[in-house]
């Protein structure tokens, strides 16, 4: 089982989220977050802004499913439209895979699921 | 060393929180996150009073009075709300608990949030065990078990 933790453009969430759903990734778990990239934050003008609001999704799944929820995310995360394929821009954001040892489910008292 | 990522319904932190407080885990991080489990946010009209209640600051009457205290005479456009009429929200608020433990700590502790959180209902919640490589208290600069002691 692995959970991966993405970090993407708030504007962009609703899309990633509907898409996973497509591809039968249910359980998610969203959070708002601020942050900066390896950028430093964005300047504007004369301002620089180093907490960036971004969107961070929680998901765990089976190692099956990675590649595809992966794939999922990077595709509907990135910017850039069919009419005009861009390599994105920066600040798009991240995606990490950590490992999940063992899951439990409150309701049915503890038991793996 | 072990972290547990659990995530819990808000009315039960309190709860959760004296009862690891009883077994001496007392360094746990809450987050505010909204979640969606397998039912995607489904509630049912009872349990969508609650969540009114506690997160809206709304008063919410219990559906099942609302409904026998009309008379019986109501307009067609004023039906009774069921208690099991079911709702569909993307997402439910909800609150994670972020706690590194040792290895030996971590079966009592799932006991406990499990106890804690027990009530049999659809979104009640879910443990992950993820593996840790290592802590370091930034007070001290003390690494492994002895950062979490």
């Amino acid at each position: 089982m692995k959970m991966i933790w993405a970090v993407i453009r708030p504007e962009s969430a609703e899309r990633v989220i509907k898409a996973l759903d497509r591809a039968g990734v249910r359980g998610i778990t969203r959070l708002h977050v601020t942050g900066q990239g390896k950028e430093m934050g964005i300047t504007h003008g004369a301002v620089l802004y180093t907490e960036i609001p971004k969107e961070m999704l929680i998901i765990v799944v089976s190692d099956n499913d990675v590649a595809k929820t992966v794939k999922v995310i990077r595709r509907e995360a990135k910017t850039g439209s069919k009419n005009t394929p861009s390599e994105g821009i920066v600040g798009d954001g991240k995606i990490f895979i950590t490992y999940v040892e063992d899951s439990f489910a409150i309701r049915t008292a503890g038991k793996a699921g | 060393m072990k972290q547990i990522i659990a995530i819990i319904r808000d009315e039960r932190v309190e709860d959760t929180k004296a009862a690891l407080e009883c077994i001496g885990v007392r360094g746990v991080t809450f987050l505010y996150v909204i979640d969606r489990g397998q039912q995607k946010g489904r509630v049912n009209a009872w349990e969508l009073g609650g969540y009114l209640n506690r997160n809206l600051r709304m008063p919410v009457m219990n559906p099942q009075t609302t409904g026998e205290s009309q008379d019986e005479g109501t307009e067609e456009g004023r039906f009774p709300l069921q208690p099991d009429t079911e709702f569909t929200f993307s997402f439910l608020p909800k609150r994670m608990l972020i706690i590194v433990a040792c290895d030996e700590e971590v079966s009592r502790i799932i006991q406990v949030i499990v106890d804690a959180n027990l009530t049999g209902c659809h979104g009640d919640g879910r443990i992950f065990i993820c593996p840790i490589i290592s802590a370091i208290r930034v007070r001290t600069g003390e690494q492994g078990n002895k950062a979490l002691s």
